[in-house]
């Protein structure tokens, strides 16, 4: 969606954040951040319930001047799954669902052990190469948004991207 | 395969892996952000973090309008309590009335002694009928006046075992009247004053554009509710003050002491009665004269503190050019200024000790936001580091 959609165009105040549409181009993304940063469902849902509320909270101090609304509000996600991860004690546990692996019908299977493999390579990431891994293709942000996000430049954003993806495909073996 | 196409192939079995929200969870949410949010009410929350979540959810903007709005508030509230409080402010013995009092019920603590000093006392009060000039003074010798009043020591019961206090009173009013009625408004003063048995320490007439009055009296104390309720009767009452001190410790400190005195001067004649030689007499009687100059000393001091006791002072000030009910008065715009600079250098004064105390508190309040802030920033980075 684009920004100047997203951002509401004067109703209350110039920069003030179209909340609900916000919310809604944006809650699934959300979610597969927090998800992929925690690997930890409902941690994940309880940061996605409280960046949105606080989100919500804080609508009239956004400025459009500052970046867009898609940054700022995955800026508070951040925010919200940081301090979740310094709750937890750096005890940030894979809790998938679980799924069998005879239930899976013989053409997925393979798609399956794929996924498999591919989540046990994103689990050996460090949590900040697994954020940009989660931003970027779990969320759907630009490399602009990311550094916005992270507080990084762009060009940084994609160095370390580009590096990031290398030790994914190391990591998975070959079969990318 | 070239890096190219692994790459599109991993971007894109990330983007099948990207983590879907249960249906339960996104239905809920739904609700809730439709709902707006609805405060859920906390077990533990406490009036105070319900403002503080308030006020976290309101722009800078708002916040510093708010700020900006109370603080404003703050200082005109002040000024207004402390413009009230007058020039003419005293520390606590000062107790202020409604304008227009009724002093005519007023009871105050009849004086120890009985005011028959009242006929040294009457002459001066007569001067009224010479308050018809131009501009013009008396004045009375208080010392002497008072000094005059017939003198009696208290009995030693009375001093230590006092059952009543002595309460010296003062008073002050300010009245408002057109500059033709000044003469007339003078006369009346005069009147009340021989009316209640007092004395006029000092009068000043003016008459003119400036037309005004000031008395310094002295009426007794007994009298003194009668009189400032006939003072309130001549003219409007723009303003007045009445105040007391308590000099009972003084009075029975300076009576002990004339005690022990004239207990001294006793035993020194009984001495002086049993002497046999000359420089043993010589001796004594020069020991009595200094001890009854002490004792003459003690007793004008305790006669002073009486006096204080049976007379208070009043302090009667007309004024022209002020009232509130005459149109045709001389208010202007020069006086419009005045009064504006004197609002204005109040509300500065409130401004700057404002500003003094606050000053501080929001400098330590920053470091402290900015600690704080900076400590979160530096745990979460290591959140991340170590998760």
């Amino acid at each position: 969606m684009s920004e100047a959609a997203v951002a509401n165009p004067g109703a209350q105040s110039k920069s003030e954040v179209n909340f609900e549409r916000l919310y809604r181009s944006s809650r699934d993304d959300v979610y597969a951040y927090a998800a992929g940063l925690l690997r930890d469902r409902a941690a994940a849902e309880d940061v996605t319930a409280a960046a949105f509320e606080r989100a919500y909270r804080k609508r009239s101090r956004f400025d459009a001047k500052r970046g867009s609304a898609r940054a700022w509000l995955f800026g508070i996600v951040r925010n919200a799954a940081l301090d979740e991860l310094r709750r937890r004690g750096r005890q940030a546990e894979l809790s998938t669902d679980p799924v069998d692996a005879a239930s899976v019908a013989a053409p997925d299977r393979d798609r399956h052990e794929l996924r498999l493999l591919l989540d046990a390579a994103l689990a050996k990431l460090e949590a900040g190469e697994r954020e940009l891994v989660a931003l970027k293709f779990f969320a759907g942000l630009s490399n602009g948004e990311i550094a916005d996000v992270v507080g990084i430049s762009p060009s940084n954003v994609g160095t370390r991207l580009n590096r990031t993806m290398d030790k994914l495909r190391e990591a998975c073996d070959g079969s990318f | 395969m070239d890096r190219s196409s692994d790459q599109s192939n991993l971007a894109t079995a990330l983007a099948e892996a990207r983590p879907t929200p249960r249906e339960d969870f996104a239905e809920e949410l739904d609700e809730r952000v439709a709902a707006g949010f609805p405060r859920r009410p906390r077990a533990s929350g406490t009036p105070l973090s319900g403002l503080a979540d308030r006020l976290r959810g309101l722009s800078p903007q708002r916040l510093l309008f708010a700020t900006g709005a109370g603080a404003l508030a703050a200082i005109a509230v002040a000024t207004v309590i402390v413009a009230s409080q007058g020039p003419n402010s005293r520390p606590p013995t000062l107790n202020s009335h409604a304008l227009q009092p009724d002093w005519r019920g007023v009871q105050f603590e009849p004086p120890a002694k009985d005011s028959s000093g009242g006929t040294a006392i009457h002459a001066p009060a007569g001067v009224a009928g010479a308050a018809s000039g131009a501009s013009e003074s008396s004045g009375a010798q208080y010392g002497s006046a008072l000094e005059s009043a017939p003198t009696e020591s208290p009995p030693a019961a009375a001093i230590s075992g006092r059952a009543h206090r002595d309460i010296e009173r003062s008073a002050e009013i300010g009245l408002l009247a057109d500059p033709a009625d000044v003469a007339d408004d003078s006369a009346a003063v005069f009147n009340a004053v021989h009316d209640a048995h007092g004395i006029v320490l000092h009068s000043t007439t003016t008459s003119g554009k400036r037309a005004g009055a000031d008395f310094d009296l002295l009426i007794p104390s007994a009298r003194l509710g009668d009189a400032l309720a006939a003072f309130s009767t001549i003219d409007e009452v723009g303003s007045r003050h009445e105040a007391t001190e308590d000099i009972t410790a003084p009075t029975v400190s300076v009576s002990e002491k004339l005690r022990d005195s004239r207990a001294r001067i006793d035993g020194l004649l009984a001495q002086l009665s049993t002497a046999e030689t000359e420089t043993e007499m010589s001796a004594i009687e020069a020991e009595l004269d200094r001890e009854r100059h002490h004792a003459s000393q003690l007793r004008s001091q305790l006669d002073k503190l009486e006096q204080r006791t049976e007379f208070s002072r009043v302090s009667v000030r007309i004024k022209t050019g002020t009232s509130s009910t005459d149109s045709g008065g001389s208010w202007g715009i020069d006086d419009a200024f005045g009064d504006a600079g004197h609002i204005l250098g109040i509300a500065a004064g409130v401004t700057l000790i404002g500003l003094a105390v606050l000053g501080p508190l929001t400098l330590i309040a920053l470091l402290a936001w900015l600690a704080q802030r900076t400590w979160v920033r530096a745990q979460r980075r290591r959140g991340l580091r170590d998760a």
